[in-house]
């Protein structure tokens, strides 16, 4: 006997959501494990070498450095409102960069991110730096916002967790310990940085500037940046 | 954890208030470079030591000091094919703040051909001080540039931690009307506790950023990269732009790797003041 349906209570899962899962989650081929955002330094310098001091460092970057300014990338891209808008945010992005390798990190990624944004969902996406690339395609295909805003940032998190659970190296439980300890600053960045522009991004994280520099000399190392 | 100066209201005593206001412009000269304009009131005066090959001008605030609701502003410009180097006397001390933001804002233009050197001494922000700083360059295609701002926060020397002030810091630097190097930070609450974490400063109480802009840059990363300590990192940003970013544990720290540097980039001509 066929059971009759309840229909009000089934509720159709978003494929926005499902399409910003698969945008910035960990198997969206844009080569994100190849760069370690300086991260492969500090772990060499011993600054980070635990579970707690990996949460100390992804949390500052979170809080008061390239965390919080790619939030307001991907949230003034999602703002800008013809091209000219965008090359001018490109042009203030690439300016804000502290070291070449964070350079090259957000150009490949965001290169790649665009074409395979072009290929398969045929938006009109140029190339640009990655939280550039990333705040357009939401744009142009409407998608959530905040979450996507907050899933760019645990993609980020979640990749630098990944790489230091090889470089320190961390068990897998302690990294993804880390990572659920960082999902409220995740949301919680995505939500305050709603609204702003490049004049309100700042950095306060001067040593993970260093590492990012210091990484272009590192020897041996595994990662591009 | 953010920190808000104590705000007064209009009726309340208002102490006197330093207010400075600076306008210089060099040109080149047949003999090299030469003031071409000048003016200067309130607290903000300029000496020009004697140099060859360039201005040299000492930027020197009479009130001693910034506190809350002070307000300075450098307005300079470096003529085509001039070179003008700006310094400092001494320190800049960023003082507790009793009521509003001391606010300090430089603007410079550095012409076709021209050279300009930004090598003010370091800031040394107070126990609740209340300081916002600008300072935006605009240079020519092939304009060269120095520049370093060198920080320290607290009085290491008196024992004092930053456990409650705020300091905003933004650097613009525009080639050709186009965005180049663009940098802000804003410390606010406890800053020393901010300092200790290990992607800030990891306790250190000393910071400076370098930003050199010349055809050589690349030529020069290597040697500028062997003679920094493991809290220090050189970048080449573009062909000709060489970014340095530096940690030190106090001042005394932070200058022993930045005089040489210094020296290195500015091709030995570092003003006299900093090494008094």
């Amino acid at each position: 006997m066929i059971t009759p349906m309840t229909t009000a209570t089934i509720t159709p899962t978003d494929t926005g959501l499902l399409t910003l899962a698969q945008w910035l989650g960990p198997g969206f081929p844009i080569g994100a494990f190849a760069f370690s955002h300086g991260l492969e330094t500090a772990i060499a310098s011993g600054w980070v070498h635990d579970g707690p001091s990996l949460h100390s460092w992804l949390g500052d970057l979170l809080h008061h450095g390239s965390g919080r300014g790619d939030a307001i990338w991907v949230w003034a891209a999602i703002a800008a409102t013809d091209a000219g808008a965008l090359a001018q945010l490109h042009a203030l992005a690439r300016a804000r960069m502290p070291a070449a390798e964070r350079l090259r990190e957000g150009e490949m990624q965001g290169a790649a991110f665009a074409r395979l944004v072009r290929q398969v969902w045929g938006l009109d996406l140029p190339d640009m730096l990655l939280p550039l690339a990333v705040g357009r395609a939401v744009a142009l295909s409407g998608l959530p916002q905040d979450q996507a805003v907050a899933l760019y940032l645990q993609g980020f998190v979640a990749n630098l967790v990944s790489a230091a659970v090889r470089l320190v190296p961390l068990g897998q439980t302690t990294g993804q310990q880390v990572l659920a300890a960082l999902a409220p600053t995740c949301a919680q960045i995505a939500a305050e940085t709603r609204g702003l522009g490049p004049d309100d991004i700042y950095s306060n994280s001067f040593l993970a500037d260093v590492a990012a520099m210091r990484h272009e000399t590192q020897e041996p190392r595994l990662f591009q940046s | 954890m953010t920190y808000e100066p104590r705000q007064i209201s209009a009726s309340a005593a208002q102490p006197p208030r330093a207010v400075g206001h600076a306008v210089l412009a060099v040109k080149k000269t047949e003999a090299g470079s030469g003031i071409d304009r000048l003016r200067s009131s309130g607290a903000l005066k300029l000496l020009f030591p004697r140099r060859q090959n360039a201005v040299e001008a000492l930027l020197i605030n009479t009130a001693g000091g910034v506190t809350g609701g002070d307000q300075l502003h450098l307005q300079a410009t470096v003529g085509a094919g001039a070179n003008l180097c700006l310094t400092t006397q001494a320190a800049e001390r960023a003082y507790r703040a009793q009521a509003d933001i001391g606010r300090v804002s430089s603007h410079l233009q550095v012409g076709p051909g021209a050279c300009l050197h930004w090598l003010p001494q370091e800031l040394i922000v107070f126990e609740g001080a209340a300081f916002h700083r600008q300072l935006h360059i605009d240079m020519a295609d092939d304009a060269r540039l120095l520049l370093v701002e060198p920080i320290i926060f607290g009085r290491a020397a008196m024992g004092e931690t930053l456990q409650a002030a705020q300091f905003f810091d933004q650097i613009s630097i525009n080639r050709a009307g186009q965005p180049l190097y663009h940098d802000a930070i804003r410390l606010s609450g406890a800053i020393q506790q901010q300092l200790n974490h290990p992607a800030v400063a990891a306790g250190g109480t000393a910071m400076a950023c370098v930003v050199y802009v010349a055809p050589d840059a690349a030529a020069r990363v290597a040697q500028i990269r062997a003679g920094l300590p493991a809290t220090g990192g050189a970048s080449l940003l573009g062909p000709d732009m060489l970014v340095v970013r530096l940690v030190a544990p106090d001042g005394f720290g932070l200058r022993q790797y930045l005089l040489p540097l210094l020296d290195q980039l500015s091709g030995n001509t570092l003003p006299v003041s900093w090494r008094l």
